[in-house]
C-alpha cells in the first residue's frame, strides 16, 4: 500500500517538475474542448464556418495526439515544440470558424504561445509572434483574401506584437527560473559530492584507525610479553622514558619508577662505564654530561648494531651479566632521539658455561691420573735392570706405552678444545722465530714419515720470520698439520713443509701428495669431530679434533687458515701469520 | 741423608713417586693419602722435601703449601708441588702458594729418581 502511494507520489512529483507535452498539451485540449461545447450550448454564440471549426478540433486533436506519442517515446522529446506550433494553427483555424475577428476564443492563442515562449532561447519569442501572427490571420488565409479595413490588418499584427512582449518576458522570467534552477541544482550536486568526499574520508580515517589500534594492540602485547628480556628505551641523554616488564623482572623498579626519573646509566657498573670510555678514548657523544654514558652508546650512536656484556647493578645493589644490544632510536627527519638497550640475563649461561668448565677439567684430571701410573709402571718395568724384559715383551710394552701416549694426547686435545669454546685460552706470548718451530716440528716428524716411507722436504726463506705468539701452541699447530699430511699421504709420497715471508705475513704451507678431500667437505674440515670421507674410507685413525685445534691456535694468533684439495693428487694447508711489528720495523 | 714426605691420595701415584725416592737414594720418612696428613707428617718429621699432590681431600696440595710457608717454626722445607694440570697458570698459582718446583702428571719415575739425586744437593 505504501509502496503504490511512494510510487504514485514520486509519478506525480515527476511530472510537476517536468511537465510532459501530453501535460502541457492538456490546457490546450481541455480549453477547446470546453470552447466548442461552449459555443454549441451559449445562445448567441455559434459557428461561423462549421467546417473550419472542426478542422480546427481536428488539428487540436491530431497535436494532443501527436503530444501523446511524444511523452511515449522520451527520444522524440526534442520535437515536442511541434506541437504549440500545430497548436496555433489549430486554434487559428477555431477563431475562424467561431466568427473570425469577432471570435470570442482568440485568446486561447496564448496558451500554445506561452509553452513556445517558455522554451529556451531568445529565438522562440520571435516563432510565438509569428505563430500567433498567422494564427490570427488564418481567416485570411483560409478564405485567400486580404483584410479590407487597416483595422484588420492592423489587428493581425499588434495583437501578435503583444503576445510577442508578453512571450519574451514569459521567455525571459522562464530563462531565469531555468538559470537559477541550474545554479540550485549545481550547488545540490556539489554539496552533493563534498559529502560523499567527507564520507569517503571518514570511511579511509575510520581504516587507518583500526589500523592504528591493532598496530597498538600488538606493539603493547608483545611490550608485555617480553619478560625474559629488559627492553629499555632512554632518550639522547640516557633519561629512561621506555620500560618493559623484563626490566623490571630484571632491575627491580616499575615503569613508574623509572621512566622520567631515572637514567640507564644509574644501572651500570661505574668502573666498566669508566673503562670502556678509557678504551673508546672518550668518545664526544651528542651530549657531554656522562663519559661512561657517551662510551655505552658510542658504537650506536655511530649507527651500528652492538652487542657485549655489562654487568647491570640491580636496584637493591646486587650485581647480574647481561649481554646487552644497544640501537639508536631516530625520528623521521633521521637524527637521534635516544637509544634502546636490549639485555639478556646471563647468569645461567656463565653458570653453565662455568660447570662444563669444571667437568672437563674434572675428566682431564681423572683420566691423567691413572694415564701417569700406567705410563709411569710401563717405564719401571723398561727399566728393571734385575728382570731384564725378552726383546718381544719390550716390543709389547712399547705399544701399550704408545696407546697410553695416544689416549694422553687425546685427553689434552679435548681440553684445550674446551679451553677454546669457553674462550679461555692460555697463551703465552713472546717473539717466535718461525723457521726454528718449522724446523722442530719437521724433525720430530721425520722418524713417523721414515717408518711410513715418505720423503719430508723443507723450504725455508733467507730472511727471519718473527712472530708474537706462543711458540709451544704454534708448534703443536704446525706438528698437526704434518702429521696429518703424513697420515694421509700413501707410500712414496711427499710431505712440503714452506715458510714463506712476505712483507707483513708469514706463510707456512703443508703440502702433500695424499688422497685429497672431497670438495664439498672442505668447509666442514676445521669443525670438531669432522672426518672427512677419504679419511673414514681409508681407515686413517684420529678423532677430528686436530685442525679444530690448529685454526683455533691460528685464530688466536690473529692468522688465518686456508686450504686447497684435489681428491687423489694432494692437499695444501695453510697458516697465515702476522709478523712481529718490532721486528719488522728492524 | 735427605728426608721426603710423599702426600698423594692417589695410591699408585704415591707407590710410584716412593719408587722414585727410593731409586734417587733419599730416605722416605712419610707416605700419606691426603692433605691434613700431609701437613701432620711435615710437622712431625721436619723433611728436607715434600712431594704433595695438588688435588688431594681435606687439604689440597696448594693449602698444605700455604700453610707450611705460613708457620715460620718450620724450617726450611723444599716442596715439589704434583699437577695432572698442564697449564702455565695452575703452575704459577702453584708457585705463588710457595712451592718451589712443579711436575706435571704425567711423570717419567726415571726422571724423577734422576732430579731427585740431583735436587738432594743443597740448592
Amino acid at each position: 500500500m505504501n509502496d503504490l502511494f511512494t510510487r504514485i507520489s514520486e509519478r506525480l512529483s515527476m511530472d510537476l517538475d517536468h511537465p510532459s507535452p501530453a501535460v502541457k498539451q492538456s490546457a490546450t485540449a481541455i480549453a477547446v474542448v470546453a470552447a466548442a461545447v461552449l459555443t454549441l450550448l451559449v445562445p448567441g454564440l455559434g459557428f461561423s464556418s462549421t467546417t473550419v471549426a472542426v478542422a480546427g478540433i481536428g488539428i487540436i486533436a491530431f497535436a494532443t495526439l501527436v503530444s501523446l506519442v511524444f511523452t511515449r517515446f522520451d527520444n522524440l522529446e526534442h520535437y515536442a515544440l511541434l506541437i504549440p506550433v500545430i497548436d496555433l494553427f489549430g486554434l487559428g483555424a477555431f477563431r475562424a470558424g467561431t466568427g473570425g475577428t469577432a471570435s470570442l476564443w482568440g485568446s486561447l492563442i496564448i496558451l500554445p504561445v506561452v509553452w513556445l515562449a517558455a522554451a529556451e532561447g531568445r529565438r522562440f519569442i520571435a516563432y510565438a509572434g509569428v505563430g500567433t501572427s498567422i494564427a490570427l490571420m488564418t481567416p485570411y488565409i483560409i478564405s485567400l483574401t486580404w483584410p479590407q479595413t487597416p483595422g484588420e490588418l492592423l489587428r493581425g499584427f499588434f495583437t501578435p506584437l503583444v503576445f510577442a512582449v508578453a512571450a519574451a518576458i514569459v521567455n525571459e522570467l522562464a530563462r531565469q527560473s531555468r538559470k537559477q534552477l541550474r545554479s540550485i541544482k549545481g550547488l545540490a550536486e556539489e554539496k552533493e559530492r563534498m559529502l560523499q568526499r567527507t564520507v569517503e574520508y571518514a570511511a579511509q580515517l575510520q581504516e587507518s584507525e583500526a589500523k592504528y589500534r591493532a598496530f597498538d594492540r600488538m606493539f603493547r602485547g608483545v611490550w608485555a610479553a617480553v619478560t625474559e628480556q629488559s627492553v629499555i628505551g632512554t632518550d639522547a641523554t640516557g633519561l629512561v622514558d621506555a620500560w618493559n616488564p623484563g626490566a623490571t623482572k630484571i632491575l627491580g623498579p616499575t615503569a613508574e619508577q623509572a621512566e622520567d626519573k631515572l637514567h640507564i646509566f644509574d644501572f651500570h657498573l661505574p668502573d666498566e662505564l669508566e673503562e670502556r670510555a678509557r678504551e673508546l678514548n672518550y668518545p664526544p657523544g651528542e651530549t657531554v654530561l656522562n663519559p661512561g654514558f657517551s662510551a655505552l652508546v658510542e658504537t650506536a650512536r655511530l649507527g651500528q648494531a652492538e652487542s657485549r656484556e655489562w654487568t647491570y647493578v640491580r636496584s637493591d645493589g646486587t650485581h647480574v651479566p647481561v649481554q646487552l644490544s644497544v640501537t639508536k632510536r631516530v625520528d623521521e627527519e633521521g637524527r637521534t632521539r635516544g637509544y634502546l638497550f636490549v639485555a639478556s640475563d646471563v647468569t645461567q649461561a656463565r653458570e653453565v658455561a662455568r660447570l662444563k668448565d669444571e667437568f672437563v677439567g674434572l675428566i682431564s684430571h681423572e683420566l691423567r691420573t691413572p694415564l701417569s701410573s700406567i705410563l709411569g709402571y710401563l717405564e719401571l718395568m723398561r727399566d728393571d735392570e734385575d728382570n731384564p724384559l725378552s726383546e718381544e715383551h719390550l716390543q709389547y710394552l712399547g705399544v701399550a706405552e704408545r696407546n697410553a701416549h695416544r689416549l694422553l694426547r687425546l685427553v689434552g686435545d679435548l681440553l684445550f678444545t674446551a679451553q677454546v669454546e669457553s674462550g679461555k685460552f692460555p697463551l703465552d706470548s713472546r717473539m717466535v722465530p718461525l723457521d726454528s718451530i718449522v724446523t722442530a716440528a719437521l724433525e720430530s716428524a721425520r722418524p713417523v714419515a721414515d717408518t711410513a716411507g715418505i720423503q719430508l722436504v723443507q723450504k725455508l726463506p733467507d730472511v727471519p720470520a718473527v712472530v708474537h705468539g706462543d711458540p709451544v701452541r704454534l708448534g703443536q699447530a704446525v706438528d698437526n698439520l704434518i702429521s696429518n699430511a703424513i697420515k694421509f699421504t700413501p707410500r712414496g709420497g711427499t710431505v712440503t713443509l714452506a715458510l714463506e715471508v712476505t712483507a707483513d705475513k708469514a706463510v707456512i704451507t703443508v703440502r702433500d701428495t695424499g688422497m685429497g678431500i672431497a670438495e664439498s667437505e672442505l668447509d666442514k674440515l676445521f669443525s670438531r669431530f669432522f672426518r672427512a670421507t677419504t679419511a673414514t674410507r681409508n681407515a686413517v685413525p684420529g678423532v677430528g679434533l686436530g685442525l679444530t685445534i690448529t685454526k683455533a691456535i691460528v685464530t688466536a694468533h690473529h692468522g688465518e687458515m686456508g686450504v686447497e684439495s684435489e681428491e687423489g693428487v694432494g692437499t695444501c694447508f695453510s697458516m697465515t701469520l702476522p709478523l712481529s711489528a718490532v721486528v719488522a720495523a728492524v | 741423608m735427605t728426608t721426603v714426605v710423599v702426600a698423594d691420595d692417589d695410591q699408585d701415584i704415591r707407590s710410584l713417586v716412593s719408587i722414585a725416592v727410593r731409586k734417587a737414594g733419599l730416605d722416605l720418612v712419610a707416605s700419606v693419602s691426603d692433605g691434613a696428613l700431609a701437613l701432620e707428617a711435615i710437622l712431625k718429621h721436619r723433611p728436607d722435601l715434600a712431594i704433595l699432590d695438588v688435588s688431594m681431600p681435606e687439604m689440597t696440595g696448594l693449602e698444605v703449601c700455604r700453610a707450611v710457608r705460613g708457620d715460620t717454626s718450620i724450617g726450611d722445607v723444599r716442596i715439589l708441588l704434583l699437577s695432572a694440570s698442564v697449564d702455565e697458570a695452575s703452575q704459577a698459582i702453584g708457585i705463588e702458594a710457595g712451592a718451589d718446583y712443579f711436575l706435571a702428571k704425567p711423570f717419567s719415575p726415571r726422571e724423577l729418581a734422576s732430579w731427585l739425586s740431583v735436587g738432594k744437593e743443597p740448592r
